[in-house]
């Protein structure tokens, strides 16, 4: 599967990374152009670069990041020809089903191969990945991707239709992952093919509640345990750099500040009116401009026009205006107002993180179920069996598994608070 | 000195099952798991009863079981029943009603009797004075409210990574960081761990790291770890994973001197002059000396050569300082994966690595997990579910020593 190799070799599947959206595979074919608008190269450029490399083009402008493929990697890049599996269900999939080096596995439908890489990579050639496609362009286009990655060791693809005509192998695998419209359909079918000497597992994949009911109920009729259903997601998180958040005693120290210099004002004004009407437009130019920026002065001169009874209501608009206008004037403080010394902000950077804005909120419902051994005959208790049949007692021990995990769990709660 | 060499469990036979020297984990009636060290002896597990481990070897994992006079019985696959929708509400039921003219005593002394859970439950049942007013789904919970309390069965639980996980998870949350099993398997998967690759691992989660890197290696191929203690580190929870020795002998251990390339590490001597005597005794402990300082020196020699394929971090250090000290050691393209339980120390560390041209867009999830009640007519979210899973952070090494390769020297200087 893929290359382990050092440096990028002719005919290798290679992840081009362009940008965190833009990530695209290439097989690398000397004699091609690969034109992006980070730049133009030829394939040829890339043969003997170690993955893991920003490529510059020739004409030095832009850089491209060719990476070794891994099935992650595989995921964001694939072609997609259906909706397809992402990792956080691959891998709690994976994990449930006790899926490791030398599994054997079934997946019905091979849809656009990303979980299948996955599966290939993690049970290596010592396991086994058989995998179905009922859609014939679907299933070509799967078969000539696992070639060209080196895995027809690994998987079997085979163009079939399980829910009619159930799979090519009986009690030979370790586990079965459904993602059929219908997977209610292939669950005998996915029993005969699971081994019997040992735990098995299955899990079923669907996007709909009422499809995991009727999973469920097909599973329990088939005599599978255990059966419980989990949905996962992935919170993609932003980070951000910004200043230092201000102190709110900057603030209260500004409106202090302006409701100093606003009874000034004030005083001045009642000092003005008393020198005489006639003199009042010119003297009052001429102090304010010495006093305070134009800004001010028009203030002053539309107030001017007002009558007294206005002043309390004008004044508090004058508060609001100077706040505001400070808050974002954080250069040079220009006058020798001790103040506004103080409204600079520290110059310190702060991290700081939240959830992406819109994330993904639904993928699918996972439905787990196990498939008990029956290598050791069951010694059915004759006391159990006389039991359950009395009546009002009828499924008394039914259905352990999901009673106790709600036990388990909600005894975790009380011990933690 | 921290090189490590795992005490070797038995030898398996083919068949997988249960075997003498497992560390078993049972499931309870009451949900709870109890992890025992499979001895030759009789296994007591409280009130659900005693047996003789015996009567387990050589039985695959997750079987049933009911304990009845001190032997044990396979219980067949249980389905779940449909519950029936009758009329029946709760509102003639009122609380803190005098229901249950059976008392403590007398049920006591029905369980020392021996009596079958079932004939306990159904005589509390008889007794019960507003049982059959009760819904059909309220009866359902009655009756598994009372197994729990009085059946005597068991499950041998599989030693699979999720079990494991889920095990410590539940029962020790802060001892394994709160990687959770979808936590643990992001962090598999995105270290890309395979058979047959190398990857470097800093497991401060008691092991379950370490229990999952083994596992999927299966054998093949390389993790070293580095360690903080100079003793090889204690990883206990890789006992209930109950390897076998050609799988835990893929890891070897460094600490944070060892690992460093200009320490000389201390070693007692391993040779003597050849004219002192040797006793028998001497030339064993040296032997074993040697084996020691050898392994070491191989470890630390295949450390520094590099091209590991990921370096995998559940630690209580500081992430950068590790990432700093091993990505050296890294292949181009290779994984960088770090959990942590606090979304500011990766916060911290995504703002530190977006700035170097070494590692390729370092980002950061939360993980998420909801399990489901699915019962016939009663399917809904638990009540209750894990608040967090922690943090995962991912970034791809870059090689910056290449970074202008492909301008292709030869054509510039032509130009």
């Amino acid at each position: 599967m893929w290359s382990t190799a050092r440096e990028v070799a002719a005919g290798d599947t290679v992840i081009i990374w362009l940008t965190r959206d833009l990530v695209q595979p290439l097989v690398i074919a000397p004699g091609k152009d690969f034109n992006t608008r980070y730049g133009n190269f030829k394939h040829s450029d890339f043969v003997g670069v170690p993955y893991g490399s920003k490529v510059v083009p020739k004409s030095g402008k832009g850089f491209i990041h060719i990476l070794k493929p891994t099935p992650e990697l595989w995921t964001i890049a694939l072609p997609h020809r259906t909706q397809i599996l992402y990792l956080a269900d691959i891998a709690l999939i994976t994990s449930y089903l006790g899926i490791r080096k030398g599994s054997k596995v079934i997946e019905a439908g091979t849809g656009s191969a990303s979980f299948s890489h996955s599966v290939a990579r993690t049970v290596g050639s010592a396991g086994h990945l058989w995998s179905y496609e009922f859609h014939e362009a679907r299933f070509a286009k799967a078969k000539e991707e696992f070639a060209r990655h080196g895995m027809e060791d690994v998987v079997t693809i085979q163009h079939r239709n399980v829910c009619k005509d159930g799979f090519t192998v009986v009690d030979e695998v370790d586990s079965v992952f459904l993602d059929l419209p219908a997977p209610w359909d292939a669950v005998e079918h996915a029993k005969k093919a699971l081994r019997k000497d040992c735990t098995t597992r299955i899990c079923c994949f669907s996007p709909c509640m009422e499809q995991v009911l009727r999973t469920v109920s097909a599973l329990n009729e088939a005599g599978f345990a255990e059966i419980t259903m989990y949905e996962t997601l992935l919170r993609p998180i932003e980070v951000f750099q910004i200043p230092q958040l201000p102190d709110v005693s900057v603030i209260s120290e500004k409106l202090k500040h302006s409701e100093a210099k606003r009874e000034e004002k004030r005083i001045r004004q009642i000092a003005a009116n008393k020198q005489g009407k006639g003199k009042r437009k010119r003297d009052e130019t001429g102090e304010e401009g010495a006093w305070d920026a134009g800004n001010e002065h028009a203030f002053n001169s539309k107030r001017a026009k007002t009558d007294k009874e206005d002043q309390d209501f004008i004044v508090s608009m004058d508060v609001m205006e100077n706040s505001s206008s400070t808050v974002n004037a954080v250069g040079p403080s220009p006058s020798n107002e001790t103040g506004n010394a103080t409204l600079v902000p520290p110059p310190s950077k702060i991290n700081i993180a939240k959830a992406l804005t819109e994330v993904r909120g639904h993928t699918s419902y996972l439905t787990f179920a196990r498939l008990i051994p029956i290598a050791v005959a069951p010694t059915e208790s004759v006391a159990l069996r006389e039991a359950t049949e009395l009546e009002g007692v009828k499924g008394t021990i039914t259905d352990n598994s999901v009673s106790t995990a709600g036990t388990t769990m909600s005894s975790t709660i009380e011990s933690g608070s | 000195m921290s090189t490590l060499k795992l005490s070797k469990t038995a030898e398996k036979s083919k068949d997988p099952g249960v075997q003498i020297g497992d560390l078993i984990m049972l499931k309870l009636p009451s949900g709870e798991i109890k992890g025992i060290k499979l001895e030759n002896t009789i296994i007591n597990i409280g009130k659900v009863g005693s047996f003789h481990a015996n009567e387990l070897i050589g039985h695959p994992y997750g079987l049933s079981y009911e304990i009845k006079e001190k032997k044990l019985f396979i219980l067949p696959t249980r389905s779940v029943e449909e519950v029936e929708d009758t009329d029946a509400t709760n509102e003639l039921i009122n609380d803190g009603e005098f229901v249950q003219p059976l008392t403590a005593d007398e049920i006591l002394a029905l369980r020392k009797t021996g009596a079958h859970a079932s004939e306990i439950i159904k005589k509390q049942i008889e007794q019960h004075a507003n049982y059959s007013l009760k819904t059909e789904y309220s009866k359902d919970k009655y009756r598994k409210r009372k197994e729990a309390k009085y059946a005597k069965f068991f499950t041998t639980i599989e030693p699979t990574l999720f079990n494991v996980c889920e095990y410590w998870f539940l029962k020790d949350q802060s001892r394994i960081r709160d990687l959770r099993m979808d936590s643990l398997s992001q962090v598999l998967n995105l270290g890309n761990i395979r058979p047959g690759g190398r990857y470097l691992a800093v497991d401060e989660v008691s092991g379950l790291l370490v229990a999952g890197i083994l596992e999927r290696l299966g054998g093949e191929g390389k993790l070293i770890t580095i360690c903080n203690s100079d003793s090889p580190p204690a990883y206990p929870i890789l006992d209930y994973m109950n390897f076998e020795s050609a799988i835990s002998s893929s890891l070897t251990s460094l600490n944070w001197a060892t690992a460093e390339e200009d320490y000389l590490p201390v070693l007692p001597p391993s040779q003597l002059p050849d004219d002192e005597l040797k006793s028998e005794r001497q030339k064993s402990r040296l032997n074993k000396r040697k084996a020691i300082s050898d392994i070491l020196n191989d470890t630390r020699e295949e450390l520094f050569a590099g091209e590991f394929d990921s370096l995998i971090v559940c630690s209580e250090y500081d992430p950068y300082s590790i990432i700093d000290r091993l990505s050296p050691y890294l292949a181009g393209s290779a994984s960088v994966v770090v959990h942590s339980p606090y979304s500011q120390i990766l916060v911290e560390l995504q703002a530190k690595l977006r700035n170097l041209p070494e590692y390729l867009s370092p980002s950061i999830t939360e993980t998420w997990l909801r399990r489901y009640q699915v019962l016939p007519g009663r399917t809904h979210p638990m009540m209750a579910m894990s608040g967090s899973g922690g943090f995962v952070l991912h970034a791809i090494k870059m090689r910056v020593d290449f970074m202008t390769y492909a301008v292709n020297l030869a054509q510039v200087l032509q130009i």
